[in-house]
């Protein structure tokens, strides 16, 4: 009886919590809705973007200058054949042909968008191509020069190995590979899905745990305590232990939509964008998954307690806020460390680090590879931590202050 | 004689350093309605926490009269906080029903109450709607219906007619004086004295953190040789009120010397001797 008290307490007070977070819009929409939209806008309109672009580049017209005085006849026409706007010019007297001089000016004032030097060596062509290299149009030009240039010495190599008595493509590529790049990488295609989704899944998840419990935890705590309806609350039958898990749970559940979402619009952004081939399901065993489902939730409780304890000790919401967003930094830093940590032959005191543990262990799992050792440390740990985490946002929320506002 | 209900037993309150009351000694009767009168600062919301089981005292006790602690009769008390603590993005109702809900009270229960008093109030056409745009007075008239939903046995308010128009102040007490003479117990504070002596059966006057004095309006003129009511409280607080609001946490050391640093002194430096 007193239990079921007790659970009704807990869920009364988290769904009023949630009430009030559905019924803002715009923490609906900095929380939910930019979550599921972010990596298919970011996947989807980028590459369009980038093609867009390409396109605008390509269509451009670029005029280069040909600094030469005995060009070969096959590069003079390869550059007629261009798409380049050409000007020919008679080579002035330098040493080194990279030596800008006047066309420095020529090229800064955009009159010409690249400078190609060439002076014949006996059988070698000695070349310079000058340009500026922020401006978009001299970047294309020098790419449209060279591209000519290699294609000419490409040629230019081919005859003179066949003048020589030699077969090109054998003196060229003399180590070649037989059959299919595929077929040689005993992977399956699930362990390379896992492995691929091991190098960001666990980042985006620790980030945006973080991040997104940033704001229900201010606004259910030192939201609650500027708005001075924390007073009445504490007045009432409930203990700050289920003041704290209705909030928790009201925050977790929060942050828990959102990463879901996060990981949906990833996953729906990769099968958008590729073909099947690029990605497939990861082969997960049932272990594998539930001990995957054991870490995200270990590290669920530990920081939206300490993000809550963080809060409640704030006076205000501009403290709280002052206070939690740098402490993302903690998430963020140990997230990207991870993500360079070979798994292979690891030492078991990796998995015992604040934050590294569950990152690593999310790695391994989304590689089906469950470490007896590795799965004991993390989780022992992680328990650990979660009821640190937990005892110290109990011990906040028993302060006798947090009735008060700062004014 | 009424039973006692909540005794008061020689219970003060610190914060650090500063002592919002000292040594309060009180007797609470079923059926009381009791006037907290006293200046701002005065410790009348700190003995109001107190006996809502808020805070805890730091000497004494606050009890049942049956020896329970204060906090495990939460069930039955009802509070009405200076501010309301009304969540905006609720509706009256919801607000009401969140509380009655903790307080373990049926929804329908709660309703049937909450449109009981609404009726009283004015108030049963704004019960659906959010209270964000509510005036002062709808605020408070909302807060006091979810302090009534449980049927509380104790009612705290916490200067309830602050900020009120005539009207609303006027029902708001009408109420109070109504729940007295049904046998409810009403602890009530405010600034006003004249309030205090139309609604109240028992006025205690708090100076300083310090119970000054504690009766029957007749008996306050009787003891300090009076005819007015407002004689008898500037005779009982004739020595000046302290400034600071007790339950502010003091600035440490480094917090006020940064403070310092960004506050601008006055333009003009004053010649007192002019």
């Amino acid at each position: 009886m007193k239990v079921s008290k007790r659970r009704n307490r807990v869920g009364a007070i988290a769904k009023k919590e949630l009430v009030e977070f559905v019924r803002d819009w715009r923490t609906i929409v900095a929380i939910l809705v930019i979550p599921l939209l972010m990596f298919p806008v970011l996947f989807i309109l980028f590459p369009l973007l980038l093609e867009s672009e390409a396109a605008e580049l390509q269509s451009m017209e670029v005029d280069i200058v040909v600094q030469a005085d005995d060009l070969p006849d096959v590069l003079y026409h390869a550059f007629n054949g261009s798409s380049l706007g050409i000007t020919y010019e008679p080579m002035p007297q330098l040493v080194n042909l990279s030596s800008p001089d006047e066309d420095g000016d020529r090229l800064r004032n955009g009159v010409v968008d690249a400078v190609v030097r060439m002076r014949m060596n006996g059988t070698i062509v000695d070349y310079a191509l000058l340009y500026f290299s922020t401006s978009e149009q001299s970047l294309e030009a020098r790419s449209r020069t060279f591209e000519v240039l290699a294609a000419w010495e490409d040629n230019e190599t081919v005859r003179r190995i066949t003048d020589a008595g030699l077969d090109a493509d054998e003196t060229l590529d003399p180590l070649r590979w037989n059959g299919s790049f595929d077929e040689a990488d005993v992977a399956t295609k699930g362990e390379q899905a896992g492995m691929a989704l091991s190098l960001f899944i666990p980042l985006v998840l620790a980030v945006w745990t973080f991040s997104s419990a940033i704001q229900p935890s201010i606004d259910m705590t030192a939201g609650e305590r500027e708005r001075g309806t924390l007073e009445a609350l504490l007045a009432l039958p409930c203990t700050r232990m289920e003041l704290l898990m209705g909030k928790w749970l009201a925050v977790a559940t929060i942050t828990g939509a959102g990463v879901l979402l996060q990981i949906a619009g990833l996953l729906f952004a990769i099968g958008y964008l590729a073909t099947s081939d690029f990605i497939s399901v990861p082969e997960l065993g049932v272990g594998a998954l539930a001990l995957l489902l054991l870490a995200v939730m270990l590290f669920a409780i530990m920081v939206v307690a300490f993000e809550l304890a963080l809060a409640m000790r704030s006076h205000s919401v501009k403290e709280a806020g002052s206070i939690l967003g740098p402490a993302v930094l903690l998430i963020l830093f140990p997230a990207l460390f991870t993500q360079v940590i070979n798994l292979d032959g690891i030492e078991a005191y990796w998995f015992s680090i604040p934050v590294v543990n569950v990152l690593l262990a999310l790695r391994e799992l989304l590689m089906n590879r469950v470490v007896f050792s590795h799965v004991v440390v993390w989780a022992s740990t992680s328990t650990l931590y979660a009821l640190a985490a937990a005892y110290y946002a109990a011990r906040q929320f028993k302060r006798e202050d947090i009735v008060t506002s700062l004014s | 004689m009424a039973k006692p209900l909540i005794v008061v037993d020689g219970a003060s309150k610190s914060f650090g350093e500063v002592r919002a009351l000292e040594h309060v000694d009180l007797t609470i009767h079923e059926g009381e309605v009791i006037g907290l009168v006293g200046s701002n600062g005065a410790g009348k919301t700190t003995l109001l926490r107190l006996l809502a089981g808020v805070y805890v005292p730091t000497v004494g006790r606050v009890q049942l009269a049956d020896g329970r602690a204060i906090h495990s009769a939460r069930q039955t008390i009802g509070v009405v906080p200076e501010n309301t603590g009304l969540y905006s993005r609720l509706t009256a109702w919801e607000n009401i029903r969140y509380h009655s809900r903790i307080h373990g009270i049926g929804d329908e229960e709660a309703w049937k109450r909450t449109l009981y008093f609404s009726k009283f109030l004015g108030m049963q056409d704004v019960l659906h709607r959010h209270t964000k745009g509510f005036s002062r007075g709808m605020r408070q008239k909302t807060a006091l219906l979810r302090a009534l939903a449980h049927a509380p046995r104790v009612l705290l308010l916490d200067e309830p007619t602050a900020g009120l128009d005539v009207t609303s102040a006027r029902t708001v007490r009408d109420l109070v004086r109504q729940l007295g003479n049904d046998g409810g117990t009403v602890i009530y504070s405010t600034h006003q004295l004249s309030e205090a002596q139309r609604v109240c059966d028992r006025i205690i006057i708090i100076h300083n953190g310090e119970v000054r004095a504690d009766g029957t309006p007749a008996r306050l003129l009787e003891s300090t040789e009076t005819t007015h009511l407002e004689d008898a409280y500037i005779s009982l607080t004739n020595d000046a009120a302290r400034e600071h609001e007790p339950s502010d946490k003091p600035l440490g050391r480094w917090a006020k010397w940064w403070r310092s640093v960004f506050t601008p002194r006055a333009p003009i430096e004053v010649d007192e001797s002019e």
